[in-house]
């Protein structure tokens, strides 16, 4: 039979052209490096060549990438939990009948979701700088004194704190969107045995909506071990941010200011080895308990 | 997109149809390299790219355009500094997809002419246009040797601006010396701790270069057929250390220029002093359009009183891409853009720039910036303090030792500590350094 | 990645009975309500700032209380859409196109990949599933320069195709679609489909695609802000700004080197006009999320 084939061929097509491909060139290039010779300016004086796995081997001892992995994980613990936290907390929310304003809320918390990095990151600069900020203005009437959340030991928070705004909307509207796949008559009962929206929300709702909350949880962390816009963005307005403050900022830096991308491509190749751990090894953890009910 | 077997659902022909539409207005519309080849064969107009970020360079070039009408040049108008060099070199790695024509500013031609990315353009100009430009910026753009990469657009020579207001109120005299500066700096902020004479910014690279080239400093150096490193000199170090010294004071701010915050301290003067380039009054007009007449330009203050000098920040040069097969009629273009009197008018009018044409400049600079009509010998002064500028050469790895300056600086402003200002020189030093020997450049 | 592949949860949305007005268990809630009004405050909130941002000059911008607002709005969509001929109203335009265009190609690739793994069983689809989802795996600020190199050699670089055509392919689309194909396509409708000698593509187009239609909506969704958002592969892949997206074109007024003044007023005038055709694209696609709460159901 060959219909399945059928209806996957774009997808296969569009995924070899422009996904696997370039991964695989990556791949190549990540084995690669560029010897210059001389004074390096005149033609022909840079040289292609193999390099091994000399790339991997700087890049897995320097001590910048191995602080920006640290910092990621610092990063991810706070930005996951909080994130999916609230994403299904307001989905919760809106999925119940007893709460007023959700149409106006569901588009005001997803509308950050809209808002390029670019731009979030100049809103967020005028509302964190104490000078144009107006939280730093009430605070500094009311007389307290209020550490700039940009210093080194709180900068982590200021960039947590836009991934948090910018992705709880989208997370949230996925589970909502699980949410609403549950017949009702699954909880009317528990409803007419007088169990409270917060005990069917917990024994009902949270179980059937568990594989949506493990797919958010496994694409959040793909995502935070990528963070890259929200620090990158930030980066001008403090000394705080480093260009290596995370592994992803490390492959920019090489890639896109020193113009080496066989360094480059062999530290994303870590990355994604790692970010395939993780995901795989989180799945594998939770598998028997997020399916036991599918069954 | 045709591949799928037994479906063929009729909104796939009609995303086809959307698409193929959508993108052939887009490639017909877009010139390609090839389609000017194609009309240069056919003997008819020649169609040059320009990727540039100078403001209203598409009005300048207006003025080509009009007057030749075979050699069209189009502006593609880009974001400044780093990334307009990050995607010519990708373009130039692929080979295609680069312009005719390219704006860099002169620390980037090293590492371009090192990547091959710029042709020379020594026969397709006349050989007089170096008598045109100062010696240093002449040199910027054939790195000292036979070969000519580039032709000069303007310069940024350093001048210390600041608000009369508040240098009247305080009773302040404009500091002349770096030990003047140090003091008007303490007595200020004493007697009014919102405010500074300027910041200490880690995340200008460009701004501290130039600082280090006044002292004398020249960080990069061909010695024979191999590159030296010293940006670890004796005046870039004493540099750090004096900029150390007053931020570990505290009279100096540590916080980055060009952020929301300095731009408010800009207006509201709390910033009551700023080093910068020839270029500040656009800077100055964008950003606290309403400060217009409560500023002036000075000279820089100086290291020794005797020997006035200044550094460089900013300033470009306009080149011819490896890439383009019109290098002729863009040498042309260029070389007009920037020395034709009515061309270099235009871009001070528009552009706002200082321009590095020397028979140019008089004429162009008849009048000081708007901004500035309190101070009727602006370009007068301006042209004075150029001439002092010292020679800086750049290597080829620019892009390392100023990311390293973000690092190593951005840790030492925060840490407010004399000691990690020259520790960071040092790092700086290391980093570039051994950058070199990686990538297998001779290095001394 | 196995568990990926475990069957998603059996459907009932099909066989679903009425659903109406049972979910309304009693009372308006102060405390859920203040709790979601709260979340959308904290949301708004620097939205709210563009608002109030845009309305202000230059130097009012820098000059005056964050939120107290001005009357330059006016002025300043002016000024910007006086910019070099109006170039912001044709970025605005090719993000409509790159991101309308590319959403919907998307969203018919990926039901389409997601359906035919949902609902057929055939050698080697597990294999493919898991390889098509490892595209996740690897960041786009990495891809960009190779997905250059290669567009380069077929010479697409520097045109609309160059953005349209990598931003079709969405693993996390087909992922999605998958799952809802799984849950609101009855394998029992498409086999009595089959039976009755409907073609393969005639099931999917009239059976499939409007069961599966809520979540077909929200993968455009997802697919059509990640499209509008995306900054690294448009930046690289084109020179000639008048086929830039608003990201990029933003981003150039803001980053116009040391000697030029970032131009503040226009950006965020820019970013909130930017934003307004997002939030009445998706008010518009609620919509189709409450016909999926009706469907099927005499809604209350």
């Amino acid at each position: 039979m060959l219909a399945p084939y059928g209806f996957l061929a774009p997808a296969a097509v569009l995924f070899a052209a422009f996904l696997a491909l370039p991964i695989g060139y990556a791949a190549y290039l990540s084995l690669r490096t560029v010897k210059v010779s001389g004074l390096g300016l005149g033609k022909g004086s840079r040289r292609e060549i193999w390099a091994g796995l000399d790339n991997y081997a700087r890049s897995l001892s320097d001590p910048e990438f191995l602080g920006s992995v640290g910092r990621v994980g610092l990063y991810g613990l706070i930005v996951v939990p909080t994130m999916l936290g609230l994403a299904l907390l307001f989905a919760l929310l809106l999925d119940s009948r007893r709460t007023r304003g959700r149409n106006f809320s569901r588009v005001a918390i997803f509308l950050p979701y809209a808002v390029p990095a670019v731009i979030s990151s100049l809103l967020w600069g005028f509302l964190y700088l104490p000078a144009v900020s107006p939280f730093y203005y009430v605070f500094q009437h009311a007389g307290w004194d209020v550490p700039t959340i940009m210093s080194s030991r709180l900068v982590v928070f200021a960039v947590a704190n836009i991934a948090v705004w910018g992705g709880t909307g989208f997370n949230m509207v996925v589970i909502y969107t699980a949410l609403k796949a549950i017949p009702t008559e699954l909880y009317e009962a528990a409803t007419i045995d007088g169990a409270s929206e917060l005990a069917i929300a917990w024994r009902i709702k949270i179980p059937i909506v568990m594989p949506a909350l493990i797919m958010t949880f496994v694409f959040s962390m793909i995502a935070t071990l990528q963070v890259f816009a929200e620090p990158v963005t930030l980066k001008p307005l403090t000394n705080t941010i480093s260009s290596t403050w995370t592994p992803l900022m490390k492959v920019y830096r090489d890639a896109f200011t020193r113009d080496d991308l066989y360094s480059a491509a062999a530290t994303s190749v870590v990355i994604a080895a790692a970010t395939f751990i993780l995901s795989f090894g989180f799945l594998r953890l939770v598998q028997n308990r997020a399916f036991s009910q599918e069954k | 997109m045709r591949l799928h077997t037994g479906t063929r659902a009729a909104t796939i022909v009609a995303a086809t149809a959307l698409l193929a539409a959508a993108c052939s207005g887009g490639t017909s519309s877009s010139t390609t390299t090839d389609a000017a080849t194609t009309a240069a064969a056919a003997n008819e107009k020649v169609e040059l790219t320009f990727w540039t970020w100078a403001p209203n360079m598409d009005k300048v070039v207006e003025g080509w355009n009009a007057a030749h009408p075979d050699i069209h040049v189009t502006v593609n108008k880009q974001d400044g500094g780093d990334p307009a060099v990050t995607k010519l070199l990708t373009a130039i790695k692929a080979g295609s997809g680069a312009p005719d024509i390219m704006q860099a500013e002169y620390q980037k031609i090293p590492t371009l002419v090192s990547a091959d990315a710029l042709a020379d353009i020594k026969g397709d100009i006349d050989p007089g246009l170096a008598k045109q430009f100062p010696d240093g910026v002449w040199n910027a753009v054939t790195l000292g040797g036979d070969s000519v990469y580039a032709v000069p657009q303007d310069s940024g020579p350093m001048e210390f601006y600041y608000r009369t207001d508040v240098f009247d109120q305080l009773g302040l005299t404009v500091p002349t010396t770096w030990a003047e500066f140090a003091d008007v700096a303490a007595k200020l902020h004493t007697a009014d701790p919102t405010k500074y004479l300027g910041t200490f910014s880690a995340a200008d690279a460009g701004w501290f270069t130039g600082l280090a080239q006044q002292a004398g400093a020249s960080w990069w150096g061909i010695d024979g057929n191999a590159w030296s490193v010293s940006i670890n000199d004796a005046a870039t170090l004493k540099v750090a250390d004096y900029w150390g010294g007053l931020v570990e004071s505290g009279v100096i701010d540590n916080k980055p220029m060009y952020t929301p915050e300095w731009n408010a301290a800009l207006n509201n003067g709390t910033q009551v002093g700023w080093l910068s380039a020839v270029w500040a009054p656009g800077v100055l007009a964008g950003n606290a359009a309403d400060t217009a007449g409560k500023w002036k330009m000075a000279p820089m203050p100086q290291w020794d009183a005797a020997k006035p000098s200044t550094g460089n920040w900013g300033g470009s040069a306009v080149a011819v891409t490896s890439q383009s097969k019109h290098a002729k009629e863009s040498a042309q273009f260029i070389t007009w853009l920037n020395t034709d009197q009515k061309a270099v008018t235009s871009l001070v009018k528009e552009a706002g720039i200082y321009p590095a044409n020397i028979p140019a400049q008089t004429e162009a600079l008849a009048s000081p910036p708007a901004f500035f009509s309190n101070q009727p010998d602006f370009y007068t002064l301006a042209g004075k303090i150029a001439q002092t500028a010292g020679s800086f050469t750049f290597g080829p790895n620019v892009n390392v030792a100023y990311s390293a300056y973000n690092d190593e600086f951005g840790k030492a402003a925060e840490a407010k500590s004399k000691a990690a200002f020259t520790a960071a020189v040092q790092s700086m030093q290391k980093i570039t350094i051994e950058d070199l020997k990686t990538s297998g450049f001779s290095v001394k | 990645m196995t568990v990926m592949t475990a069957p998603p949860r059996p459907s009932q949305r099909a066989t679903r009975p009425v659903r109406a007005g049972s979910r309304a268990a009693g009372r308006p809630s102060a405390t859920s309500t203040l709790i979601l009004l709260l979340g959308a405050a904290y949301c708004l909130l620097p939205v709210a700032w563009v608002l109030v941002a845009s309305s202000k000059s230059a130097s009012e911008l820098f000059s005056t209380f964050t939120f107290a607002p001005s009357t330059h709005l006016v002025e300043n969509v002016t000024t910007l859409s006086g910019y070099r001929g109006g170039l912001f109203w044709r970025w605005m335009a090719n993000t409509a196109l790159y991101a309308g265009v590319g959403g919907l190609a998307s969203v018919l690739v990926s039901g389409m990949a997601g359906y035919g793994l949902a609902k057929f069983r055939f050698a080697g689809k597990k294999a493919i599933f898991n390889v098509l989802l490892a595209g996740v795996l690897v960041p786009g600020v990495v891809l960009a320069i190779p997905q250059y190199l290669l567009l380069a050699k077929v010479g697409l670089t520097n045109t609309y195709w160059a953005v349209l055509l990598p931003s079709i392919i969405s693993p996390y689309g087909i992922y999605l679609a998958r799952i809802y194909a799984a849950a609101a396509v009855p394998d029992d409708v498409v086999e009595a489909a089959r039976t009755d000698g409907a073609r393969e593509g005639r099931i999917f187009r009239s059976i499939a695609v409007p069961m599966m239609l809520p979540g077909l909506v929200t993968v455009f969704l997802f697919q059509f802000v990640a499209i509008w958002n995306n900054f690294m592969l448009p930046y690289i892949m084109l020179g000639d700004d008048k086929l830039f997206p608003i990201t990029v074109g933003l981003s150039g007024l803001l980053n116009q080197g040391a000697s030029q003044p970032a131009m503040y007023t226009s950006v965020i005038t820019g970013a909130l006009l930017s934003v307004i055709p997002l939030i009445a694209l998706f008010l518009t696609l609620q919509r189709y999320w409450q016909v999926d709460l009706a469907a099927g159901a005499v809604k209350a």
